[in-house]
C-alpha cells in the first residue's frame, strides 16, 4: 500500500499544479479577478484563508501518513494528549478565534451604505433584469439587462423582484445579493476600474435561470453622465427604409402590448424597454449579440432559445420581416 | 447505588446542560437582533441595546457553564475509584469538556457584538 | 451445568431459540421483522437509491461536459438535479445510516433485536414506497424541479405540475419514517444495552447513533411543517410565502435549514461512527480520547443547530445575523475537529494494519479534511458573499459529504461485510475500487472550486464558451466518470457470485468489540446468550467470552416459552431491570405503510376521497397493530433469565420501553408544533401590524372555552390511571368516557373559534395561520380522544388491569404534551393579539 499511497499522493500534487495552471484566475465573471472594493475584500481573505487552509491539510495528511509508515521509534507517551488536546483543540481555537475575527471585521465595510444620491432599483424577472435609474423629479431611466457605473463612487443598489427569488451577482465587483419577492434588499458596489464585466442570477429561478445574465459597463464620470442623458432621450425615429418598415411592424405585431419604446405608442411594462436597445451589448439577457442577426434569432425563437420565457415566438413572420423588426430595433441606439 | 429513577434525573441530562445553555445564549441573541432591527431600530438603526443585552446574556450564560463545569470537575474528582465510580466520572468529565466547548462558543458569539455595530 | 448430558441440554436451547427467531421462508419472507432482514433490505435499498441517483449525477456532468451542450433539456436538467439531490439526501443518506444501524445496533449492543422490531419494518416500507414514487416520476417527465431546497415562490406560484406536490408529500412520508427509526434506535441505546455495559464502555457508534438520531426528532419536524404549509398553500391557495397575502418567501428558507443544515450533521456523524469503529480494530489497541470523542459527537449535534442561516448569508439579513450564524459556523469546526485528531492519535500510539477497510478510511480523512476547511471558508459570511450558490459549494459539499459519509460508508462495507453474508469482500477489487474513486473524485471535484470562483453558478443547465470554465468543467466531467468506474468495480465486488469462495473465519479482523462474537455465517437470534460485560472490547479484554456466549452460559439462553425475549437494561449503569417480550413476524408492517402511503400518494394527486378512505384504513391497521401486539399481560409476573436473576416480563410507565417511545416521539412532535408557532411570530416581526387590524378573530370566548374543556379532559385521563391503579373500574371508565366527551367539546370549540369570527385562511397569512394551528391542535385533541376510548375497550376485555397499566400511561403521557400543545395554542390565537 505504501508504494501505492506514494504513487496516489503524487497524482494529487500533479492533479493540483495541472488545475493551476489550467485555470488562472481572470476573466469577465471571476471573483479573483477583482473591479471593485468589495471583490478585492473578499479575494483577499480567500487567499489568506486558503493559504492556512493548505497547510492545516497538509499537516493533518502528513500526520496521517507517518502514522502508517512508522516503523521501529516508539512515540512518546505523551504524543496523544499533546496530539488531541494541543492539535484538536488548543490550534483550532487560535485559529479560528483569529479567522472569525477577521471575517467579521471584514463584515460591516462589505455591508455599508454608499455616501452617493444615486438610486439605481434592479428587479429580477424570469428571465431577465430591469433596471431604473431614479432621477429626482424627474422620470426614471429605465433600461434591461444592462448596468452601467461610474468607476470610484460607491452606489448603492436596490434589488427587488417581481416573481420568484433571485439572486444579484457581478462576481468581479462584490458579493451577491438575494432578490426576494415581498422585500427589498440592498448591495454597494464601487468599481475600481473600468471595463466590461459579465454578472449573473445566482439563485435558480426556473427553467431558464442559466440564462439570465447581464453585462455591467463601468466607465469614468463624464462617459457615465453623457451615457445617462442619452439614455432619458425618447428613441429616435427609424429613418432608412428598412427599420421605417421594421418600426411599423413593431406596432403592427403588437410588440408594444408588452414593450415600451419611449416616444412611440409602445408602453407595454411587463418585458424589457426596448428605448435604446440597440446600443447595448447583449439581446435576451447576455444571450446573444446586439446585432440584426442577434435579434433576429431571438424574435425567431426565444423559446428554444431561452425555455420557460415569456416572449411569444414570432417565427411565423416571413424572413424579410424579421429583417425589418431587426433592422428596427438595432438602430435604437 | 442509586435507583433507576435518580439515575435517570440526575446522570444523562447533564451531558445535555451546557451545549443546552449554548443554544439559549445563541437563540436569545439572534431573536433579539432580529426583532429588534425588524420592529424598532429600523434596517439602518443602531445595535446599541441589543450589544448590552448580549454582554447580560453572555455573562449569566458564562456563569452558568462555569457551575456545570465545577460540578462535572468535582464529581470526577469525588466518585469512588475503580470500576464503581467509572461511569460517574466519565460524565463528569464530559460535562466539563461540554461547558469548555460551550463556552468557547458563547464567546465567539459574544465576539459579533465587537464588531457589528448597526442593522445593515 | 447439572444435568446428565449439558451438551443435549445446549443443543435443545439452540434449537428452541433458533425456532423462535427464524426468518420466515417463501413468500412469508416478506413479513420478517428481524432486524438482521430488515436492515439487509434496508441497506440495499439506499444502496440501490443512491446508484440510482449516481447515474442521474452522470447525466449531468455530461451535460455541462461542454459548453452549450443540448443533452439535456433545461427542463430535463432542472428534473435531474433536484432529484439527484433529494434521492441523495433523503433516500440514501439519511436512510443508509438507519439502515446500518437497524442491522448493527443490536449486536454491537448484544441485543436480541431492537426495541420495537416492527416499527423499523414499518419505516422501512414507507421509505420504500416513498422513493419508488420519488425517483419513478423522473421517467413520466413529472419530478419535482424546484431544486432540493424547493424555494418558494419558484415551487408555490410557478410551478403547475405535480413534481412539487410529489416531492412535498413523498418527503413528508420518508420523513415520518425517518423519525420512526430514530425513535427506535434512540430507545435501542439507553435500554436495550448488554448488563454491564455501563455509558462509559458503550461503543462509540451507539453515542454516535444517539446524538445522529436525536438530532433526526428535532431537525425533521420543521421540514415536515415547512412541507405542510407549503403543500397547503398550493392545493388551497393558503398564502404562507406568498408576500401578495402577507406571507413571506424566507420563512420556508427558515424552516428548510433548520432542518437542512443539522441534517448534514446526521448524515455525517454515524458515517465517522463507523470510522471509529474501524480505526481500532487495525490500530490495534482501544481508542484514544473517548471522552473526547463524545464531546464531538454531543457539541456537534447540538451546534449544528446553530448554523441554518449561513445558508441564507445572502438574503439580505441583518448583519447581526450574519455574525451571530458565522461565529456558531466557526465553533462547530472545533468539536468536529478533535475526534480526527483522536483518531490520528490512536493510529499513531498502536501499531497500524494496512486493509482495504483503512484505506477507505484514510481516503475520507483526506477528503473529508478539505471539505471541512473549506466549510470554515465559507462559514464566514464575506467569502459566502461570493461562493454561494456557485461551484465552489458544489465542490464544498461533495467533499464534506463523499468524504465524511460515502467513503466512510464504503469503508464500513468492507469491514461489515462478513457480519452480513460470511464472506470476505474481495481486497484486490477494493484497492481497485478505491483508487479510481479517490482520484476520479479529486479530478472531477478539486477544479469545481476553481470553476465556481471564476464564476459559474450553481444549477444552471449549461454555459456560454469562453468565460473560463470549458477546461475545467471537462476536467470535472472525465473525473466523475472515473469515480463513476470505481462505483461499479465496488458494485461488481457486492454482488458477483461467491458460492466457490471460503467462508470468512469468525471476527476475521481480530477487532475487540460486540458484534463480532457473531458465528460465520449469523444466526438469525443475533447473539446465542446475551453477556455480562465490563469492557470496551469484550473480546479483547474478557477471556472465554466467546466461548461461553456459546455454550449459553450468560442471559435468555433459551426460549422456552416460545416467544421472542431481549433484556431492558437501565440508561446509564445498564442494570437488567426487565425481559422484554418482543414480537414475531407480521404483515402488519407492511400493510400499514401501504395504507399510510396511499394517503399520501393520493394526496399527491389531490383525490381525497381515497386518500381519506386510506388514512381512515390505515388507522385502523395501526390501531390492530397496537391492540395485538402491544402491552401484552404475560403469562406470569417474572421469569429467570439465567445465572440465577429474576426479571419481571411486563413494566409501565418510565420503566417501559415504550412510555420512552412515546416519549421520544412526542419531543419530535412537540417540536414541529413549535416550528409552527415560529411562523406566527415570525409574520409577527415582518409586518406592521400582526395581526392585521381590524383584529379579525378567533376572538378570547371560544379559543378559552376550548382550553377549560380540555384541560378538564386531560385532568379527567390522570385521574383515570389513578382509579385504574387502585382497581376502581367505574371510576376509570366513567373518566376516560367523561374525558372523551369533554375533548370532543373542547376540540369543537376550538374549531368554533376561526369559524364564527369568519377568518378566511386563503385571504391573508393571518387567518392561514391561525387556522392551521387550530388545526394542528384540534388533530391532536381527535387523537388524544381515540386513545381515551381505546384505553377503555382494552379495560374492558381486560387486556389492562390494575397491575398491567402501560396503556394508560402511555395515554397520559400523550396528553401531556397534548395539554402544552392546547394551552400554547389558545395563548398564541387568543392571547396575542391583546397584547399586540
Amino acid at each position: 500500500m505504501g508504494n501505492n499511497v506514494n504513487r496516489g499522493w503524487a497524482a494529487i500534487g500533479a492533479l493540483v499544479a495541472g488545475t493551476s495552471a489550467l485555470v488562472g484566475c481572470s476573466g469577465p465573471q471571476s471573483t479573483l479577478d477583482p473591479a471593485g472594493r468589495g471583490a478585492a475584500r473578499i479575494a483577499e481573505l480567500f487567499w489568506g484563508m486558503t493559504a492556512g487552509a493548505v497547510a492545516i491539510w497538509a499537516a493533518m495528511i502528513g500526520l496521517a501518513l507517518y502514522t502508517v509508515a512508522r516503523r521501529r521509534t516508539e512515540p512518546s507517551p505523551r504524543a496523544p494528549a499533546l496530539l488531541i488536546v494541543g492539535g484538536g483543540v488548543v490550534l483550532p481555537i487560535v485559529v479560528l478565534t483569529g479567522l472569525l475575527a477577521w471575517g467579521l471585521a471584514a463584515l460591516p465595510p462589505l455591508l455599508a451604505a454608499s455616501d452617493s444620491d444615486r438610486t439605481i432599483v434592479v428587479t429580477g424577472e424570469q428571465f431577465w433584469w430591469r433596471v431604473r435609474y431614479l432621477v429626482p423629479g424627474g422620470e426614471a431611466v429605465e433600461l434591461a439587462n444592462e448596468l452601467r457605473l461610474p468607476v470610484g463612487e460607491a452606489v448603492e443598489l436596490q434589488l427587488e423582484s417581481r416573481d420568484v427569488i433571485h439572486s444579484f451577482w457581478v462576481p468581479a465587483l462584490g458579493g451577491k445579493v438575494d432578490m426576494i419577492p415581498g422585500r427589498r434588499t440592498r448591495l454597494t458596489l464601487e468599481p475600481t476600474r473600468t471595463g466590461v464585466f459579465r454578472g449573473v442570477c445566482a439563485e435558480y429561478c426556473g427553467t431558464s435561470h442559466a440564462r439570465m445574465a447581464f453585462a455591467v459597463v463601468v466607465s469614468d464620470e463624464q462617459e457615465f453622465a453623457r451615457w445617462l442623458a442619452q439614455q432619458a432621450e425618447p428613441a429616435r425615429p427609424a429613418t432608412e427604409p428598412l427599420a421605417v418598415r421594421g418600426q411599423e411592424l413593431f406596432v403592427r405585431s403588437g410588440c408594444g402590448a408588452c414593450h415600451t419604446v419611449r416616444g412611440t405608442v409602445a408602453d407595454g411594462v411587463i418585458a424589457p424597454n426596448l428605448t435604446h436597445v440597440g446600443g447595448r451589448l447583449s439581446v435576451g439577457a447576455g444571450l446573444l449579440a446586439s446585432e440584426p442577426d442577434g435579434f433576429q434569432h431571438w424574435i425567431a425563437a426565444p423559446e428554444r432559445l431561452k425555455p420557460g420565457s415569456a416572449m411569444p415566438s414570432f417565427a411565423m413572420l416571413p424572413a424579410d420581416d424579421l429583417q425589418a423588426l431587426a433592422a428596427y430595433l438595432e438602430g435604437l441606439e | 447505588m442509586t435507583t433507576e429513577h435518580q439515575e435517570q434525573r440526575e446522570s444523562l441530562w447533564i451531558l445535555t446542560a451546557a451545549p443546552a445553555i449554548w443554544l439559549s445564549h445563541f437563540l436569545l441573541s439572534y431573536i433579539t437582533g432580529a426583532i429588534w432591527c425588524a420592529k424598532f431600530a429600523g434596517s439602518d438603526g443602531s445595535l446599541g441595546a441589543v450589544r448590552v443585552a448580549m454582554a447580560v446574556y453572555t455573562s449569566v450564560a458564562l456563569g452558568g457553564l462555569a457551575l456545570i463545569g465545577w460540578r462535572g470537575r468535582r464529581r470526577t474528582s469525588a466518585s469512588p475509584r475503580g470500576e464503581a465510580g467509572a461511569s460517574d466520572r466519565f460524565l463528569g468529565h464530559a460535562s466539563l469538556l461540554l461547558s469548555g466547548l460551550a463556552a468557547v462558543a458563547i464567546l465567539y458569539a459574544s465576539l459579533v457584538a465587537v464588531f457589528i455595530r448597526s442593522c445593515r | 451445568m447439572t444435568g446428565a448430558s449439558p451438551g443435549d441440554e445446549q443443543h435443545a436451547q439452540a434449537e428452541r431459540l433458533l425456532q423462535v427467531w427464524k426468518i420466515p421462508t417463501g413468500w412469508r419472507y416478506w413479513s420478517a421483522v428481524n432486524n438482521e432482514a430488515v436492515g439487509l433490505w434496508y441497506i440495499a435499498t439506499s444502496f440501490f437509491f443512491f446508484l440510482f441517483a449516481g447515474v442521474l449525477a452522470l447525466l449531468m456532468r455530461t451535460q455541462l461536459a461542454v459548453p452549450e451542450n443540448e443533452l439535456l433539456s433545461a427542463d430535463l436538467y432542472g428534473q435531474t438535479f433536484t432529484v439527484h439531490g433529494s434521492v441523495m439526501m433523503f433516500l440514501f443518506a439519511i436512510p443508509m445510516f438507519e439502515a446500518i444501524a437497524v442491522l448493527l445496533l443490536p449486536q454491537m449492543l448484544g441485543a436480541r433485536d431492537l426495541p420495537f422490531p416492527r416499527l423499523s419494518a414499518f419505516g422501512f416500507w414507507c421509505f420504500v414506497l416513498g422513493g419508488i414514487f420519488l425517483c419513478g416520476s423522473i421517467f413520466f417527465d413529472a419530478a419535482p424541479r424546484g431544486g432540493w431546497f424547493m424555494y418558494p415562490p419558484l415551487t408555490s406560484g410557478y410551478q403547475p405540475g405535480i413534481g412539487a406536490d410529489i416531492w412535498l408529500l413523498g418527503f413528508s412520508f420518508i420523513e415520518v419514517a425517518a423519525i420512526a427509526g430514530a425513535v427506535e434506535i434512540v430507545v435501542g441505546v439507553l435500554k436495550c444495552r448488554p448488563p454491564g455495559m455501563r455509558i462509559h464502555l458503550m461503543p462509540l457508534y451507539a453515542w454516535y447513533a444517539l446524538v445522529a438520531s436525536a438530532m433526526v426528532l428535532f431537525a425533521f419536524p420543521p421540514l415536515i411543517v415547512g412541507s405542510l404549509l407549503l403543500e397547503v398553500e398550493r392545493a388551497f391557495g393558503w398564502p404562507f410565502f406568498d408576500p401578495a397575502g402577507g406571507g413571506d418567501p424566507l420563512l420556508w428558507q427558515h424552516l428548510f435549514w433548520l432542518f437542512g443544515h443539522p441534517e448534514v450533521y446526521v448524515i455525517f456523524l454515524p458515517s465517522v461512527a463507523l470510522v471509529a469503529m474501524i480505526v481500532p480494530t487495525f490500530a490495534r489497541r482501544p481508542i484514544l480520547g473517548y471522552g473526547w470523542i463524545v464531546l464531538s459527537a454531543i457539541g456537534t449535534g447540538f451546534l449544528s443547530f446553530g448554523l441554518w442561516v449561513h445558508h441564507m448569508y445572502t438574503t439580505g439579513l441583518p448583519g447581526i445575523s450574519l455574525g451571530l450564524f458565522s461565529a456558531a459556523s466557526t465553533a462547530v469546526a472545533i468539536p468536529t475537529g478533535v475526534q480526527f485528531f483522536c483518531f490520528l492519535a490512536t493510529l499513531l500510539m498502536g501499531r497500524v494494519t494496512r486493509s482495504t477497510p483503512m484505506l477507505f478510511v484514510f481516503g475520507s480523512l483526506a477528503i473529508f479534511v478539505l471539505g471541512g476547511l473549506t466549510g470554515v471558508m465559507v462559514a464566514l459570511a464575506p467569502f459566502d458573499f461570493q461562493a454561494h450558490d456557485t461551484f465552489f459549494v458544489v465542490a464544498h459539499l461533495h467533499y464534506a459529504l463523499i468524504g465524511g459519509a460515502v467513503f466512510p460508508i464504503i469503508a464500513g462495507f468492507y469491514y461489515y461485510f462478513p457480519l452480513v453474508s460470511g464472506k470476505m469482500l474481495s481486497d484486490r477489487l477494493g484497492k481497485l475500487a478505491f483508487w479510481l474513486m479517490f482520484i476520479g473524485f479529486n479530478v472531477g471535484f478539486l477544479p469545481m472550486h476553481f470553476t465556481g470562483l471564476r464564476g459559474m453558478p450553481r444549477r444552471v443547465y449549461t454555459y456560454p464558451a469562453g468565460l473560463g470554465f470549458d477546461g475545467l468543467n471537462l476536467v470535472s466531467t472525465i473525473g466523475t466518470f472515473i469515480l463513476g468506474a470505481g462505483v461499479a468495480v465496488l458494485v461488481w465486488d457486492l454482488v458477483r457470485p461467491r458460492s466457490r469462495q471460503p467462508p470468512a473465519p469468525r471476527d476475521p479482523w481480530s477487532a475487540g468489540t460486540l458484534e463480532w462474537v457473531q458465528e460465520m455465517p449469523g444466526k438469525p437470534w443475533g447473539i446465542r446468550s446475551i453477556p455480562q460485560v465490563d469492557s470496551r472490547y469484550p473480546l479483547w479484554d474478557q477471556p472465554n467470552l466467546v466461548h461461553d456466549i456459546d455454550a449459553g452460559r450468560f442471559y435468555l439462553p433459551d426460549a422456552e416459552e416460545g416467544l421472542r425475549e431481549t433484556l431492558v437494561t437501565s440508561a446509564v449503569d445498564a442494570r437488567p431491570v426487565l425481559c422484554q417480550r418482543l414480537p414475531g413476524s407480521s404483515f402488519l408492517a407492511l400493510a400499514a405503510a401501504l395504507t399510510t402511503g396511499g394517503f399520501f400518494i393520493f394526496g399527491t394527486f389531490h383525490w381525497w376521497r381515497p386518500a381519506v378512505a386510506s388514512l381512515g384504513a390505515a388507522l385502523a391497521v395501526i390501531l390492530f397493530w397496537l391492540w395485538t401486539g402491544t402491552a401484552r399481560r404475560p403469562e406470569k409476573d417474572e421469569k429467570d433469565v439465567g445465572s440465577g436473576l429474576k426479571l419481571p416480563l411486563y413494566a409501565s410507565g418510565p420503566a417501559s420501553i415504550g412510555w420512552w417511545g412515546m416519549f421520544i416521539t412526542m419531543l419530535a412532535d412537540l417540536t414541529a408544533f413549535v416550528s409552527l408557532v415560529f411562523g406566527y411570530f415570525f409574520f409577527w416581526t415582518i409586518h406592521d401590524e400582526f395581526p392585521p387590524t381590524p383584529n379579525p378573530g378567533p376572538g378570547v370566548f371560544w379559543p378559552g372555552a376550548a382550553a377549560a374543556a380540555l384541560l378538564t379532559s386531560w385532568g379527567a385521563t390522570v385521574l383515570a390511571r389513578r382509579w385504574n391503579r387502585r382497581d376502581r373500574a367505574f371510576g376509570c371508565h366513567a373518566a376516560l368516557l367523561g374525558g372523551a366527551g369533554v375533548a370532543t367539546a373542547g376540540g369543537a370549540a376550538l374549531i368554533a373559534g376561526p369559524v364564527v369570527t369568519g377568518l378566511d385562511p386563503a385571504s391573508h397569512a393571518y387567518p392561514a395561520t391561525v387556522w392551521l394551528l387550530v388545526l394542528w391542535t384540534a388533530t391532536h385533541v381527535a387523537i388524544g380522544v381515540v386513545m381515551q376510548l381505546y384505553c377503555c375497550a382494552r379495560r374492558l376485555v381486560g387486556h389492562m388491569t390494575a397491575q398491567h397499566d402501560a396503556d394508560i400511561h402511555n395515554v397520559v403521557l400523550y396528553w401531556h404534551f397534548t395539554i402544552l400543545t392546547v394551552v400554547i395554542t389558545v395563548a398564541v390565537i387568543a392571547g396575542f393579539p391583546l397584547l399586540a
